[in-house]
């Protein structure tokens, strides 16, 4: 993991430097109150990146770059002071610091003096084909086995419900956790909705699905269903959790046999009953920061039956995912 | 294959024990209902034995359940080989059983979830069937208690 050490006297300095570091930054911070502890962690190798003050007791921050020269340290230094004269800037860039950044420290220009200097960007680089932006071949790949796993469902459906099945095409993307709301909101613009979620796991792969259906569906549901009498808000729960059954069951057993791998499925929750889409999925935000969603719409052929499947699968299966479907992918 | 067996036989022994003791119900139903495999969970809970509801058909021996709703929701299991879920907020219960904390329990009743999962057998075809049954009275209880604190929340506000 790339290590950051922080070097300045003040206590309050080094809570300040360590705030500004960016949130999704995963580094190791180590802390030192002096030159000389400074350069004995970065002598440990904990510090790729020294955040540097310069006037410190003991060792003062000269005094660190210079020994880093001496020593042929791969450290890259930052310096953070309060030190505003220009003779103090040249100083520490002769000494090999990259920049000089002045007390108090502001995050923004922070933030750009590490892309800058390549410190993020370098991190990101290396994982952003894969993040960013679905590869082509990827995601043809997940749309073609949500396809095959997308009309075995409407098939079960179907045969309960005995009615045909509209088969939508699965919509497959990398969503960031803010926009799944944007996303669903998509889905459902004016009517309220009720909703289904259930987690599912396997070796490997892990996500949650949620089914959708629409208010307006249920007359029309409650009718194929032959129930007579009130549809009220306890069997439109109960219509609510076949479909979810059945949908969810069927598209996670297609996916699953495709994967060639089985998932536990947890108990399903009620999201809510009637309500607007935002009110349904409240996201943690901290938890997540990108998911990869699999959007299925089902209509049903001559009634007014409209549900959503989708399924979020964590971004760390898709490492495992890939892998199991490396057979689909090669050329 | 008999060595296999004998080398097994721990294996077995400690899997069956654990299917006994596990605090989750374990039900195996055939086409009929009838039960094929009743574990320490449900003996406890109904106060039945094994051998007391071996072969007989569960609408018989627990006429809570509503046979018809029951029926439907195994038909997809057999037919489709897929598991159905029923959740105690559908119905707060399969079977009577009363609360696990009979002192400090706020509710005379098990909430239970039910979980059905298709058997698959030697030729490929689903001839049983098996019910998962889970105790969820805290977090029903708890769930209704959060729902009366807000009615109560929204009354005061109303009131202003």
């Amino acid at each position: 993991m790339f290590s950051v050490l922080i070097c300045d006297d003040s206590l309050v300095a080094r809570k300040q430097v360590a705030k500004c570091l960016p949130e999704d930054w995963p580094v190791a911070v180590h802390f030192a109150r002096n030159g000389q502890e400074g350069m004995a962690a970065l002598q440990e190798g904990k510090g790729n990146l020294l955040l540097l003050d310069l006037n410190m007791p003991v060792m003062d921050g000269y005094q660190v770059l210079e020994a880093i020269q001496a020593a042929k340290l791969p450290t890259k230094v930052i310096v953070i002071s309060g030190d505003i004269q220009p003779e103090a800037h040249e100083r520490v860039k002769t000494l090999g610091a990259l920049e000089f950044i002045e007390k108090p420290i502001q995050p923004e220009l922070f933030y750009q003096v590490l892309i800058k200097h390549r410190i993020i960007a370098s991190q990101e680089d290396k994982s952003a084909p894969q993040l960013d932006r679905l590869d082509p071949a990827i995601r043809d790949c997940y749309q073609e086995i949500t396809n095959i796993a997308m009309g075995q469902a409407g098939d079960h459906l179907a045969r309960i419900l005995n009615v045909f099945v509209k088969l939508p095409i699965p919509n497959v993307n990398l969503i960031e956790s803010a926009e799944l709301h944007m996303m669903l909101q998509d889905i459902e613009d004016k009517d309220t909705v009720s909703g289904i979620c259930q987690g599912f796991v396997g070796p490997g792969v892990c996500g949650e699905a949620l089914f959708i259906l629409s208010d307006s569906s249920f007359a029309d549901v409650a009718k194929i269903m032959n129930i007579k009498g009130e549809v009220d808000d306890r069997v439109q729960l109960e219509l609510l959790m076949d479909a979810a059954n059945i949908l969810i069951g069927t598209c996670l057993n297609g996916l699953a046999q495709q994967l060639d791998l089985h998932f536990s499925q947890g108990h399903p929750v009620v999201l809510g009953q009637h309500r607007n889409i935002t009110e349904l999925i409240s996201t943690n935000k901290t938890r997540w920061r990108r998911t990869l969603a699999i959007e299925l719409s089902y209509g049903l052929e001559g009634y007014s039956v409209h549900c959503d499947l989708v399924l979020l699968v964590t971004e760390e299966s898709m490492k495992v995912m890939n892998q199991k479907l490396s057979h689909l992918l090669e050329e | 294959m008999a060595h296999n067996l004998f080398n097994d036989m721990p294996e077995f022994h400690w899997m069956m024990d654990m299917l006994q003791t596990v605090d989750v119900g374990l039900v195996v139903l055939d086409k009929d209902f009838r039960v094929k495999l009743w574990n320490g969970f449900m003996e406890s809970h109904s106060g039945l034995l094994p051998s007391q509801v071996r072969d007989k058909v569960l609408f018989e021996l627990f006429d809570e359940i509503d046979k018809a709703w029951f029926m439907n929701k195994a038909k997809p299991v057999f037919e489709l080989r897929n598991r159905a879920f029923m959740i105690w907020e559908q119905r707060p219960y399969l079977m009577r059983f009363p609360n696990y904390r009979p002192i400090t329990g706020s509710e005379d009743v098990m909430y239970q979830n039910i979980t059905l999962s298709p058997l698959t057998s030697t030729t490929g075809k689903v001839d049983n069937i098996c019910m998962m049954i889970y105790d969820m009275t805290d977090v029903a209880t708890g769930k209704k208690q959060l729902e009366s604190v807000q009615v109560t929340l929204s009354e005061i506000h109303e009131r202003g």
